[in-house]
């Protein structure tokens, strides 16, 4: 009975995830585990979902606590591969991930994750060869297509790509990663009108989204050199997460300050007050650039709603 | 009862007094490291977070290292080993990046149980006037003593005055 209610709720929890409906798929995984605390799947089935939500320092212990439990099952690989691919501890993310793939009933997902992991060690041709596996076994699967799509378009083989982005999309138009990657193959053939369609239903979807932003930025950068180098340097500045943001702004920070101490010292006091000043304006700057930022996205974007928090 | 998962902060009587944990960072750089590192580790215990034991401890640690930082520099002025002007300068500079960075990764470490504590409906408040307080008040706190580890550790920024007094 306990065993039933269990199931039932990780699978109304799973359905709320594929929805995007983080909360309330947290909420059903946590009363499976409040029916059964040593639930193995359920508690890798939160890893999941805070995942989803990004909160992975949850999501991290919440994959421990079900590999301490189950250090047997694929689907707890799976998601403790998933996880940390997240926190980029890549060699273990892809030992995890290939003892989900000896598993008796392997999921398409399983080689797409895969493929990522070994994109971002920069194996591609293994890569390649995982999202092969994957369209074996499901020839729609979009993600693998479009993963495929990119892999070609970074190649260089850009009607291959532009092939492999058609199917993704006509599998399932409203992906996000297949736009981006149509907005690329765009790009690159001189399409900035095709690349921006792409990108505003990209960013409409998430003003947040990272690839989307990037892809902005690019096709920005052809529009005007000027305007280009403004969004070149706010996706530089928020890339690649909190630590890396926060080590960028000290190393400016010490930068600044020892050209000012230095040619404070030589006698330099015009260049030193200049730095001094410039300094100050940078952080004047910094205050009211994500409002200026903001802004000019919002109005780059007409229709779309921001995110509060963005 | 409902099963806790391992980020959620816990329920605490203080939470009418939580704070973004933007609002003491800002306060390092409008008062000093004596009002923002204590209100970092008061929020995180308001907030019932499940790192603030490591939070506390980070501050604590801030303190104790610019202590540490600030002794070395002063007895190394002192003994004649870091000459005045381009040297004493930039090895402060050494401790106002270590207080910076100290102060940015506590932030940093904070506003994820935040972004949980709010994501659940926590209450939030806004802090304007005590930030103008911590302004107003710096001054007095850093007078206090005339010596120079006291300056170094508990201001926000170190200014030309510590150098004199070395």
């Amino acid at each position: 009975m306990e065993d039933r209610q269990v199931t039932v709720l990780l699978e109304q929890a799973e359905v709320q995830r594929r929805l995007g409906n983080h909360r309330s798929a947290t909420e059903l995984v946590q009363r499976a585990l409040t029916v059964d605390p040593d639930h193995a799947q359920a508690h890798a089935a939160l890893a999941f979902t805070l995942l989803g939500a990004r909160r992975l320092p949850g999501a991290v212990i919440e994959m421990r606590t079900a590999l301490g439990l189950d250090a047997n099952d694929p689907y707890i690989h799976h998601v403790a591969a998933q996880v940390l691919a997240a926190e980029r501890k890549l060699d273990d993310a892809w030992a995890h991930c290939l003892i989900a793939l000896e598993g008796p009933v392997v999921a398409p997902g399983a080689y797409v994750l895969g493929a990522r992991i070994r994109t971002l060690q920069g194996d591609r041709a293994r890569a390649k060869e995982l999202l092969l596996e994957a369209l074996a076994l499901e020839p729609a699967h979009t993600d693998a297509l479009t993963r495929l799509a990119r892999l070609s378009l970074d190649a260089g083989d850009r009607e291959e790509a532009a092939r492999l982005v058609a199917l993704a999309l006509e599998s399932d138009p409203a992906d996000r990663e297949a736009h981006v990657v149509a907005g690329y193959i765009d790009l690159s053939s001189g399409d900035a009108a095709g690349a921006e369609q792409h990108a505003r239903f990209v960013l409409g979807q998430s003003a947040m989204d990272e690839d989307g932003l990037a892809l902005w930025t690019a096709i920005q950068a052809r529009k005007s050199w000027l305007l280009g180098m403004w969004w070149r340097w706010n996706a530089w500045m928020s890339r690649g997460g909190e630590r890396r943001r926060i080590a960028r702004l000290i190393g400016m920070f010490v930068l600044a300050r020892i050209a000012i101490i230095i040619t404070d010292e030589l006698g330099y006091d015009g260049a030193s007050r200049a730095l001094t000043l410039g300094w100050l304006g940078f952080c004047a700057y910094s205050w009211f650039a994500p409002e200026l930022f903001r802004r000019m996205l919002a109005r780059e974007l007409g229709t779309v709603r921001l995110d509060p928090d963005f | 009862m409902t099963y806790q998962i391992a980020d959620e902060p816990v329920e605490t009587s203080l939470r009418a007094y939580v704070v973004r944990p933007s609002v003491p960072l800002l306060a390092s750089m409008v008062a000093g490291a004596w009002l923002s590192w204590p209100w970092f580790a008061f929020n995180a215990i308001a907030m019932g977070s499940p790192t603030r034991r490591k939070e506390i401890a980070l501050c604590i640690a801030a303190f104790v290292g610019t202590g540490l930082l600030g002794t070395l520099v002063i007895e190394l002025a002192r003994a004649g080993v870091l000459p005045a002007g381009a040297p004493l300068r930039l090895a402060l500079l050494g401790i106002v990046t270590f207080k910076l960075a100290m102060t940015y990764y506590i932030s940093m470490v904070q506003e994820r149980t935040f972004h949980v504590y709010e994501y659940y409906g926590g209450p939030v408040r806004a802090a304007g006037r005590l930030l103008a307080a911590g302004y107003w008040l710096h001054g007095l706190v850093v007078g206090l003593s005339d010596d120079p580890l006291w300056v170094i550790i508990v201001a926000g920024g170190i200014t030309g005055g510590v150098t004199g007094k070395l």
